[in-house]
C-alpha cells in the first residue's frame, strides 16, 4: 500500500525504446486484464459453491490451488474475486481520473479557482491515504459505492496537477493566442489544441491510478469497509483466510494476493512505461 | 510445502518462558468490552459480570437463584420489587456493600443511556441497609433478567474512570488491563462465594485467529473457535460443544400481499407465506435432524421454538416434522395442488413460491437454506435460496422468508418477536403478527406477579390448545436448528455442568469460571 | 542559517492555522453522511435486551437527537477547549484513548521508519552503484514487486512462514499471553515487534530504493564523480562515501514525507498481527460507527503528516541550502 514508485532514470536510449517499451508493458497488461475478465464468466455454475466433501484440501489436481475451509475451490474463487476486483478498480479509477481533469482544469479558471482546487488538494494529501479511504468510505456506509467514491476522492491530486500545469502551459502558448487572433472559439481551441495534448495524459494518468485503485480497494475490503463479504474479493478473501492460515493452510492466502500482485504489477509497469514516454516526469510532479 | 506444524509447536513451546509456579488460566474467547467494566452502561449482560456480583443469578438449569439477595418478592400489582440482602458481601476494596450501593446503581444505570434497559424502572431506595426495593412504572415480569445481569457498583467510589478501574463484590478483581490485549484478573479476597481454584486468570483478546494461534503452542488453555475449526483440536486440547439457544429458523411474512408499505418504502406481506397452511406444511415436512448434519456437521440439535428447554419454552406448541405426508395432506386439503404437472402447486393460479433470504456471508445460513429448500420441493412448495447482504434483507424480510437467529436468556425476546405492538420494528416481528389472542397471553405474562407464575402465560402465547404463535397454532416461524458453540478446552481444565448457552459465543463460558478446576499436576 | 527556520515555522504555522479548521469541518461533514446508525451499530448483538424506548435513551445520551448544525457548533467549542468529545465504542474521552494507543503504534512506526530508511537508502546506493548490471536488476525488481503488493498480503505471507511454518516468531499481539506488563521482558517484546515491523519497512521501502538509486546515478554521473572516479575510486566506494552524503538528505526527505503512508500500513499491518494501537481503534471505530474517534483519530494522523512535511522540509534545507532561500 505503498506510494506511487517514483520513476527510474530511463536507461540509454540504443538499449530500450521507451515507446516500444510502453508497447509491451501496455499488452501484457492488458492482456492479463483481458484474461481476468473474460475467463471469470466463463467459471462452470457452482464452481464457488460450498462442498462440504473438500474441505480445507491442499493443491491437488481436482482443486489445483487446493479448497478452504468450507470447500471452495481456491482456484475458481480467486478469478471471480479478481474479475471482482478488477471490475470495481477500473470503476474507481475511472471516476478518480475524472474528478481530476475536472479539477486541474477548472483550476486554470482564474485565481480563485486555482486556489480552491489548491486548497481541496492540500486537504486530500492532509490525512495518510489509507486513513482517508476509511473516512470517506465509512460516510459512504461501507460496500462497493463507498470503495469507488472513496478511491475516486483520494487519487486525483496528482493527476489533477499535471493537468492544470499541461493546460496552463498550452493555453499561454503561442499558438493558442495565434489560433484565438483568427477567430477560432474556445471551443475549437479546446478540440484542437487542448484535446490532442491532454488525452494523452489522461489515458497515462488512469492507468497510474488503477493498480493503486485495486490494492487500496483490496485493503478496505480487508478490513471490513469495502465490498460487501458475500461477493467474492481479493480483500475478502484475504481476510478469512487469517484464520486457515494459523492452521497452516498457507495455499488459501498465498493465490489471491499473487493474483492482485501480478495485475497491480502490470499496470504499475504500464503505467510507468507511458509516463516516461510522456515527458520528463520532474516537470509534471 | 512449509514444515509439519508439530515442529511449529515444539519449536515455540522451547522459546516460551516455564509458568508452572502458580496455577494460572489463560482464556482467549474474545468478547473485549470496549467500553471497559461498568455495569452501568451495561457490562455483564450475560450474567457474569466478574468483577461484580448481581442480586440474583441463574444456576445450571437456568433456575433464579439469590445471589446478593437472600430474598425477594414482587407486590401483588407486579410493580415493586422488594429484595433483602445478605449482609456479608464485601467490595474488593474492603468496603461493605449496602442497599444504598443497590439503589445507586439501579438508579445510575436507568439514566446512563447505556446498554443496560431499564426504561420501566421509576425508582430504587434504600429501605435500610439491607433492603432495597424497585418501583416499576408498569408491571414487567422480564425485569428478572435486570436482578439477574446488573452487576452492582459502590456509590462511594463510583465516579467516571470506574469502567477502566473497577471496583464490585464479584469473584475477581481486575490486576490489569491493556486495552484490545489482554485481561489480567486475581481473585477477589473479599468474594461471598467460595474459593477459586487458579491465582490469576489471564483473557486475551485481539482476534479469534490470535487466539487458535496460542491454542496451538499450548499458550491458551480455553479458546472460542468457529464451528468449521472445531474438530481440528490441537493436541492437549479437547474439543468442548455447549448447548445454546442460539437458534436459527425461517420467519414467515404473515400478511398478505395489500400494497402496504414500510416507511422505508419497502413492501410487506407475500399472498403465499400468508396462508397458514403453506407455513404448517413446512413445520411438518422439515428434516431438522438432516439440517443439523447437513449444515452444523452434526453439531447442533433440532430446533422446534424460539427458547427449547428453557424454562418459558412451550414443547406442546412444536410440530416433530420430518412427515412430508403429512405436509401434502395439509397443503391438498388448503387447495394447493400442482395442477400443471411441473412439481409445484398452485391455488387460484398462485404459485406456492418464495425466496429465502439468508446473508451470503454467512456459510451456516446459506446451507440451512439450501438445505431447507431441497426439504421443501419434495413436497411441491419451491423455496428459492437468495444470498444477499444485510442491507438487502432489511428491505425485503417484511416480504419475504429470512434465515434469522435469535437466543437469549431472557423471555422478552418472546415478547418482542411475537407481539403485535413490535410489528415491523427492526428486525423483531418481520413477519408483523398481529393477533389479540396471542398479545393478551404475552401483556398477561409481564403482567405476572411472579416469575414462575409468568411461565405459564409464555407458554400459552405459543400454544395455549387453540391458539399460539408456535407451530401448532399459527406457526408464525419454522425454527431449524440450534447451534453449538464450540471451544478448545486443555484436557486439564474441568469446566464443571454447563448452561445452555445465549446468542453470544465466548463470554458465557465464564459463567461458572469460579468453579472451575485444574485436574493436573 | 538562523533565519530560514524561523522563517519556516511561521509559514507552516499558518498553513496549519487554516487546514485544521477547514479539515474538522470538512471531516464533521463526512462522518455526518454516514448511514449507518450508530445505536443499532452500539447495540449490536443485544437487539433483543434493549427496547426501542432505550434506543432512544442512549441516541439522546450522545446527543444524536439534536440538529447537525448544533452538533458542529458544540464539537467546535470543545475542540477550541482541546476537548475532543467522548469515545461511544471506548466510553471514553477521545483524548484518552487516543493516548493510550498512540505509544504502541508509534513504536511500529518509529521502528519501521527507521528499518526502511536505513535498508531502503544502502540497497539504493547497492542498486546505483551497480547500474545495469544483476545486482541493479534485482534490487530494482524486488522494490517494484514489493510496491505492487498489498501490505496485508505480505503480513499474512510473513505469519505463515515465520510464525505457523517455522515456528520461530508469535502470529500475533503485542506481548505473550498471561503476563503482565511489569513481567514481559525487552527480549519479549521485541520478539513481538519483529514481523509486524518487517511488514511496515517492506510497505515503505520502494519509493526510496528508486529515487536514491536514481540520485546516485545523477551523482555518478556528475563532472565531481567522473573526476574522482578518473582517480581510480571504485563505483562501490564512490556510492558509499561521497554519493551516500549526497542521497541521504533528499531520501530522508523524502521517507519523512511519506511517513503519513507508514501510519496508513499500520492500520492493516495491526489489523493482521492484533496490534493494540490506534490502526485497530481506527477499525473498531469505524466499523463501529464512533463518530467522535473517528473525528479524533483524522485531526491526529493530520497534525502527524503535517509534522512529518515539515521535517521534511527541514530536512530538505539542510541537506540542500540552496533551497533555504525560498520559505
Amino acid at each position: 500500500m505503498s506510494g506511487a514508485v517514483d520513476p527510474t532514470l530511463p536507461l540509454p536510449a540504443r538499449r530500450r525504446n521507451p515507446r516500444r517499451r510502453a508497447t509491451r508493458h501496455g499488452v501484457v497488461a492488458l492482456a492479463l486484464l483481458g484474461a481476468v475478465l473474460l475467463a471469470a464468466p466463463l467459471l462452470p455454475e457452482g464452481a464457488l459453491s460450498i462442498d462440504r466433501a473438500a474441505r480445507a484440501l491442499p493443491p491437488d489436481p481436482a482443486h489445483p490451488i487446493g479448497t478452504d475451509m468450507l470447500g471452495r475451490d481456491i482456484a475458481a474463487r480467486t478469478l471471480a474475486a479478481l474479475a471482482k476486483s478488477v471490475q470495481v478498480g477500473l470503476l474507481a479509477a475511472g471516476a478518480s481520473t475524472l474528478v481530476a481533469v475536472v479539477l486541474g482544469l477548472a483550476a486554470t479558471f482564474g485565481r480563485a479557482a486555482d486556489h480552491v482546487v489548491g486548497v481541496l488538494t492540500e486537504l486530500a494529501l492532509g490525512l495518510p491515504h489509507f486513513v482517508l479511504l476509511i473516512m470517506i468510505a465509512f460516510a459512504m456506509g461501507g460496500g462497493t459505492t463507498g470503495v469507488v467514491v472513496a478511491v475516486a476522492l483520494t487519487h486525483w491530486p496528482r493527476l489533477s496537477r499535471i493537468m492544470r500545469h499541461e493546460a496552463q502551459g498550452i493555453a499561454t502558448s503561442d499558438y493558442v493566442a495565434i489560433s484565438r487572433a483568427l477567430g477560432r472559439s474556445r471551443l475549437w481551441v479546446a478540440r484542437h489544441h487542448l484535446a490532442p495534448h491532454l488525452v494523452p495524459q489522461i489515458i497515462a494518468g488512469f492507468i497510474v491510478i488503477f493498480p493503486h485503485a485495486i490494492l487500496h480497494e483490496a485493503g478496505l475490503s480487508f478490513i471490513g469497509l469495502g465490498i460487501e463479504p458475500h461477493l467474492p474479493s481479493i480483500g475478502v478473501m484475504m481476510s478469512e483466510s487469517l484464520r486457515e492460515i494459523m492452521a497452516g493452510h498457507w495455499w488459501v492466502a498465498a493465490a489471491p494476493g499473487l493474483g492482485l500482485m501480478l495485475i497491480a504489477l502490470a499496470f504499475e509497469r504500464f503505467g510507468e512505461a507511458l509516463r516516461q514516454l510522456s515527458g520528463p516526469p520532474g516537470a509534471t510532479t | 510445502m512449509l514444515r509439519p506444524l508439530s515442529t511449529a509447536v515444539v519449536a515455540l513451546s522451547l522459546l516460551l518462558p516455564a509458568q508452572s509456579e502458580a496455577r494460572s488460566l489463560v482464556l482467549a474467547i474474545g468478547g473485549e468490552p470496549d467500553g471497559g467494566f461498568d455495569p452501568v452502561m451495561g457490562w455483564g449482560h450475560y450474567g457474569n459480570p466478574l468483577f461484580q456480583s448481581t442480586l440474583l443469578r441463574y444456576d445450571a438449569e437456568l433456575n433464579l437463584v439469590g445471589d446478593l439477595a437472600t430474598d425477594w418478592s414482587l407486590s401483588d400489582d407486579g410493580l415493586v420489587w422488594r429484595l433483602s440482602l445478605r449482609e456479608d458481601a464485601m467490595f474488593s476494596d474492603g468496603t461493605p456493600l449496602t442497599a444504598e450501593d443497590v439503589a445507586f446503581t439501579y438508579t445510575a444505570a436507568s439514566e446512563a443511556g447505556g446498554l443496560a434497559d431499564l426504561t420501566v424502572l421509576s425508582e430504587a431506595r434504600a429501605l435500610d441497609n439491607a433492603t432495597v426495593e424497585l418501583q416499576l412504572s408498569e408491571p414487567r415480569i422480564t425485569f428478572v433478567s435486570r436482578l439477574a445481569t446488573l452487576g452492582i457498583v459502590p456509590a462511594a467510589s463510583y465516579d467516571e474512570g470506574y469502567a477502566r478501574q473497577p471496583v464490585g463484590s464479584g469473584p475477581f478483581q481486575m490486576v490489569e488491563w491493556r486495552e484490545g490485549e489482554q485481561l489480567v484478573v486475581e481473585p477477589n479476597p473479599h468474594w461471598h462465594g467460595g474459593e477459586i481454584a487458579f491465582e490469576r486468570v489471564s483473557f486475551v483478546f485481539g482476534s479469534e485467529e490470535a487466539g487458535q494461534a496460542l491454542a496451538r503452542t499450548g499458550a491458551a488453555d480455553l479458546v472460542g473457535v468457529p464451528p468449521s475449526m472445531a474438530d481440528a483440536a490441537p493436541p492437549g486440547m479437547k474439543v468442548l460443544h455447549v448447548e445454546t439457544v442460539d437458534n436459527r429458523g425461517l420467519a414467515f411474512p404473515m400478511r398478505p400481499r395489500a400494497g402496504e408499505t414500510t416507511e422505508a418504502g419497502t413492501p410487506i406481506g407475500n399472498d403465499v407465506t400468508a396462508d397458514r397452511a403453506i407455513r404448517v406444511a413446512i413445520n411438518q415436512a422439515l428434516d431438522r435432524g438432516a439440517l443439523v448434519a447437513l449444515a452444523l456437521n452434526g453439531h447442533g440439535r433440532p430446533a422446534f421454538g424460539p427458547a427449547d428447554g428453557l424454562p418459558w419454552d412451550n414443547p406442546e406448541a412444536a410440530i416433530p416434522g420430518n412427515d412430508p405426508a403429512a405436509a401434502m395432506a395439509t397443503l391438498e386439503a388448503a387447495g394447493w395442488t400442482d395442477s400443471d404437472g411441473d412439481g409445484i402447486r398452485e391455488k387460484e393460479g398462485l404459485k406456492a413460491a418464495f425466496q429465502v433470504l439468508y446473508p451470503a456471508s454467512d456459510s451456516t445460513r446459506q446451507a440451512l437454506a439450501l438445505g431447507a429448500s431441497e426439504q421443501l420441493r419434495e413436497i411441491g412448495i419451491d423455496a428459492q435460496p437468495t444470498g444477499s447482504s444485510w442491507d438487502e434483507i432489511g428491505a425485503l424480510m417484511h416480504s419475504q422468508v429470512v434465515v434469522l437467529g435469535w437466543g437469549a436468556h431472557d423471555p422478552s425476546e418472546i415478547y418482542y418477536l411475537h407481539h403485535g405492538d413490535y410489528a415491523g420494528v427492526d428486525y423483531y416481528n418481520t413477519g408483523h403478527y398481529a393477533k389479540p389472542a396471542v398479545d393478551a397471553h404475552l401483556d398477561a405474562a409481564e403482567a405476572a406477579t411472579g416469575f414462575d407464575e409468568s411461565l405459564a402465560e409464555w407458554q400459552a402465547a405459543a400454544w395455549d390448545g387453540e391458539t399460539g404463535f408456535g407451530p401448532k397454532g399459527d406457526a408464525t416461524w419454522a425454527w431449524m436448528v440450534n447451534l453449538e458453540h464450540a471451544y478448545w478446552v486443555s484436557s486439564c481444565l474441568d469446566v464443571g455442568p454447563l448452561q445452555i448457552h445465549p446468542h453470544g459465543h465466548g463470554f458465557p463460558i465464564t459463567h461458572d469460571l469460579p468453579s472451575w478446576r485444574w485436574t493436573c499436576e | 542559517m538562523s533565519a530560514w527556520l524561523p522563517a519556516l515555522l511561521a509559514g507552516r504555522m499558518i498553513r496549519l492555522g487554516w487546514l485544521l479548521p477547514l479539515a474538522a469541518a470538512g471531516l464533521f461533514a463526512l462522518i455526518s453522511l454516514a448511514p449507518i446508525d450508530p445505536v443499532q451499530a452500539y447495540v449490536g448483538g443485544r437487539t433483543s435486551q434493549i427496547g426501542p424506548e432505550q434506543r432512544d435513551a442512549i441516541a439522546a445520551a450522545w446527543g444524536l437527537d439534536r440538529p447537525a448544525a448544533e452538533r458542529f457548533a458544540s464539537w467546535l467549542g470543545q475542540l477550541a477547549r482541546g476537548d475532543l468529545g467522548q469515545s461511544i465504542t471506548f466510553n471514553a474521552p477521545v483524548m484518552q484513548v487516543i493516548a493510550a494507543r498512540l505509544p504502541a503504534s508509534m513504536a511500529l512506526v518509529g521502528l519501521a521508519f527507521a528499518l526502511s530508511f536505513v535498508l531502503g537508502t544502502l540497497l539504493g546506493l547497492a542498486a546505483g552503484a551497480t547500474r545495469g548490471r544483476w545486482p541493479d536488476r534485482v534490487i530494482r525488481t524486488i522494490a517494484v514487486v514489493l510496491a505492487a503488493s498489498p501490505g496485508f498480503w505480505v503480513a499474512i505471507l510473513l505469519v505463515a512462514v515465520f510464525a505457523v511454518g517455522l515456528g520461530w516468531l508469535p502470529a500475533c499481539c503485542a506481548t505473550p499471553p498471561g503476563q503482565l506488563a511489569s513481567e514481559v521482558t525487552p527480549a519479549d517484546s521485541l520478539r513481538h515487534m519483529v514481523l509486524p515491523v518487517a511488514t511496515l519497512s517492506v510497505v515503505g521501502i520502494a519509493p526510496l530504493v528508486l529515487h536514491t538509486r536514481q540520485s546516485l546515478i545523477a551523482f555518478l554521473d556528475s563532472p565531481a564523480a567522473r573526476h574522482l572516479s578518473a582517480h581510480g575510486a571504485s563505483p562501490l566506494r564512490l556510492a558509499f562515501g561521497p554519493g551516500l552524503r549526497h542521497a541521504a538528505g533528499v531520501a530522508l526527505t523524502l521517507h519523512l514525507a511519506s511517513a503519513g503512508e507508514l501510519f496508513g500500513g499500520s492500520v492493516l499491518a495491526e489489523t493482521v498481527f492484533a496490534w493494540p494501537g490506534l490502526g485497530q481503534a481506527t477499525v473498531r471505530a469505524a466499523t463501529g460507527a464512533d463518530a467522535p474517534l473517528l473525528m479524533g483519530i483524522g485531526l491526529a494522523t493530520l497534525l502527524f503528516v503535517f509534522a512529518g512535511n515539515l521535517l521534511a522540509d527541514i530536512a530538505a534545507r539542510l541537506a540542500d541550502p540552496r533551497l533555504r532561500r525560498v520559505a
